[in-house]
């Protein structure tokens, strides 16, 4: 009798017992905290982070740093054998420092093939055959214009060509638009990957397969795009001051009626300029095929991505963490809320059949143009040749170098970069 | 016998003496050992290796990153920048800071508040100041264009950083105001010590106010001076948050430790950077050296 009271007294513990340990295992990292590092565009609101804490039961310590911030500490934990967070921003630029280093974990089966398969621009992040990020943002360059003041300018189609374009900004200055052009030009990393657009848009490339730049003669696309840059500061087309201004700070420009053209805008921000809290021009901002000189228009990709540092905490946390991001629901809810476009294709799909991105119409054209920077993937030595070319540009447009001085420059810090 | 056993006594007495010495010296010893000496040894070991985080090992290159270094456009235009700052920063630092100190000297009781009031530039943290200024220079909504466009010296804004020498001019501007409160501190203290009756004695023998200044006060606000000024350089060499925040990595304004930054913590080229942080403490003790020898000169012929 004392037995079979044990026994029933045994079976009603392990009623209220399996279904426990059963939720553990749903949630096996429960109680973990992860610190993440990202820029603004890439801070989740505390909704989404909640709702993952209440999914996983793990925890998140966001950290938000500006874009150029965020490399300085990585570099100096990683070199102080720290790590700078469980979870951190992984630029396209910086794969081959950080792959040819060794510092991130390869994800390679342990983010699921179906998922690396539907986020196809994860091939970008794999270097000497490691994936060492999962991109999260589909960043790619676009036109996007304030249709609204083209219309008072009289303009009544938007730009295909570059000389297209220089004949409307010089209308719209007419028509009373200060600086129509909103283009970075500090020696900052923008103002080299508007150039990188802009020598696409004039037919060419930086360098061909044997790495050898294809730039500096006058003939050539980046030396005409320079040209492009530097007349169109002389013409009072680009404000002079955007000389000291990033690529954020002179999105200002847009949003905040100054300014007519992002010449190298990011696809997701439109979803920003379209918005009323955000925006004082919200309603009049589309996108436009990038302009060529060739007729086919042309871009490239710069999707950002999320890493687990060799040395983190905790890693698989941090997986889990990845993993949720990679969901195409989480990824449509960041697109909405901070502007990220989508890297899932199911995600991408699905908001542009529910015409949820603006200009969805025109960024599903200009995605089959997107290329990468580098065929080869980004060498190592990139973050030192674009300092070096963001630099050179930067004392173009300030007049303190010719074009020809400048794209010498240029291709002397490449032969630099990559002889060091 | 008092001959041999005089420098044995002699002898004792120097160690004991010289141990205590070195007991009470050695926490200074360790500090400096372990956070400035030990520090500079590895750093000078590290740029003489190859140091790359994104290659294997770390072979010795001997003077390898040395020699680069002379032939580096980079470092030549940033150590071109950096002599403009250090002669700027030092000269104007050095004047004002004396004037500011003579007229502090000259102060009764509102000495103290406005001393209080001078300190505050060099008591904000480096960034703040830049900041503070970055706005100051805006070209759009900057007090400067503004303050000169009222006065009717420009008729529409301007673009300051995009004029190479107005660039480090403003740049040196930003350091002199925050630097400038110390030099005046140091000065200050030293012309407190001036006993007043040389001053005096110099009245009563008809000297006037540029005669007592020049054969009285400056030379016995030499040793003084050459802190001030050693200070002074040192920090112009290490000039880095002022040209940095104001207009970042700009090869027009980019200081030699700006170049360090990139050499080592953008490009990972440890050892370069190593071997250009090396050069560039060298060249700032180089010429702080000249002020020291020259201020214990003039004190050692008073």
């Amino acid at each position: 009798m004392k037995l079979r009271a044990s026994l029933l007294a045994f079976s009603v513990l392990c009623s209220f017992a399996i279904p426990a340990a059963h939720a553990d295992s749903a949630k096996p990292y429960a109680g973990q905290t992860i610190s993440v590092l990202l820029p603004p565009w890439g801070t989740l609101p505390k909704a989404m982070t909640d709702s993952f804490t209440a999914e996983t039961g793990i925890k998140i310590d966001m950290q938000t740093q500006g874009w150029d911030q965020i490399h300085a500490k990585i570099l100096t934990a990683m070199i102080a054998n720290n790590a700078p967070a469980d979870v951190t921003e992984v630029d396209w630029s910086w794969v081959g420092q950080f792959g040819a280093a060794g510092w991130y974990v390869p994800l390679q089966g342990k983010v699921s093939a179906d998922v690396v398969k539907d986020v196809a621009s994860s091939k970008i992040f794999t270097t000497d055959g490691n994936l060492i990020a999962m991109p999260y943002n589909n960043d790619f360059r676009v036109l996007i214009v304030n249709k609204a003041m083209f219309d008072k300018a009289g303009i009544t189609s938007l730009p295909t060509t570059m000389d297209e374009l220089w004949n409307d900004a010089v209308a719209l200055k007419k028509s009373g638009v200060t600086y129509p052009i909103a283009l970075p030009l500090s020696a900052n990393e923008g103002t080299s990957t508007a150039w990188y657009l802009m020598t696409k848009a004039f037919g060419g490339d930086l360098f061909d397969a044997q790495l050898k730049p294809e730039f500096t003669t006058p003939d050539s696309a980046g030396y005409k795009a320079l040209d492009w840059i530097v007349k169109a500061v002389k013409a009072g087309l680009i404000d002079p001051a955007s000389t000291g201004l990033t690529d954020v700070q002179v999105q200002a420009f847009l949003s905040g009626g100054q300014a007519a053209i992002d010449l190298a805008g990011w696809a997701g921000n439109l979803t920003v300029y379209n918005d009323p809290t955000k925006s004082k021009v919200a309603g009049h901002v589309e996108a436009v095929l990038m302009p060529s000189a060739t007729g086919h228009s042309r871009s490239f990709g710069l999707p950002e991505a999320l890493g687990i540092p060799a040395n983190a905490a905790h890693k698989d946390a941090a997986l889990a963490f990845i993993d949720w991001w990679m969901k195409p629901a989480t990824q449509i809810e960041a697109y909405t809320a901070l502007g990220d476009l989508p890297t899932s294709t199911a995600a991408l799909s699905s908001l542009s059949a529910a015409g949820k991105i603006p200009s969805g119409d025109v960024l599903l054209k200009q995605i089959p143009t997107v290329e990468p920077l580098f065929a080869q993937g980004t060498p190592e030595w990139y973050p030192q040749f674009s300092a070096g070319v963001s630099s050179a540009i930067n004392e173009a447009a300030k007049g303190q170098l010719t074009v020809a001085q400048a794209i010498a420059q240029i291709a002397a810090q490449a032969q630099k970069a990559k002889s060091q | 016998m008092t001959a041999l056993s005089l420098p044995r006594r002699r002898a004792r007495i120097s160690g004991g003496d010289a141990g205590l010495g070195l007991l009470m010296a050695l926490p200074i010893i360790l500090l400096m050992g372990s956070l400035v000496f030990w520090p500079l040894v590895m750093t000078f070991w590290d740029s003489v290796h190859r140091v790359d985080p994104m290659r294997f090992g770390t072979p010795f290159v001997g003077l390898r990153n040395y020699l680069s270094l002379f032939s580096d456009s980079d470092v030549q235009s940033s150590a071109f920048n950096t002599i403009v700052y250090v002669v700027v920063a030092v000269v104007i630092e050095t004047a004002g800071g004396v004037a500011a100190a003579l007229l502090l000297n000259s102060l009764g009781r509102a000495r103290k508040w406005v001393l209080a009031a001078v300190i505050l530039p060099w008591a904000l943290p480096p960034v703040v100041n830049s900041i503070i200024w970055l706005w100051i220079y805006n070209p759009s909504y900057g007090v400067l264009n503004g303050v000169l466009r009222a006065l009717g010296v420009i008729s529409q804004n301007h673009v300051w950083f995009n004029d190479r020498w107005s660039a480090l001019l403003l740049i040196a501007v930003v350091h002199i105001w925050r630097m400038l409160p110390i030099t005046a501190v140091i000065v200050l203290a030293g012309l407190q010590s001036i006993p007043q009756e040389l001053y005096e004695a110099a009245r009563i023998d008809g000297a006037g106010a540029l005669s007592r200044f020049g054969r009285i006060t400056l030379p016995l606000i030499g040793g003084s001076l050459a802190i001030a000024m050693t200070q002074s350089t040192v920090l112009a060499f290490n000039l880095f948050d002022e040209a940095w925040i104001l207009n970042g990595s700009s090869g027009d304004t980019r200081t030699l430790l700006i170049q360090v930054y990139m050499s080592a913590f953008q490009d990972l080229h440890f050892s370069y950077g190593m071997a250009l942080s090396v050069l560039v403490m060298f060249a700032s003790l180089a010429v702080s050296l000249i002020y020291v020898i020259r201020g214990k000169a003039e004190t050692s012929a008073e």
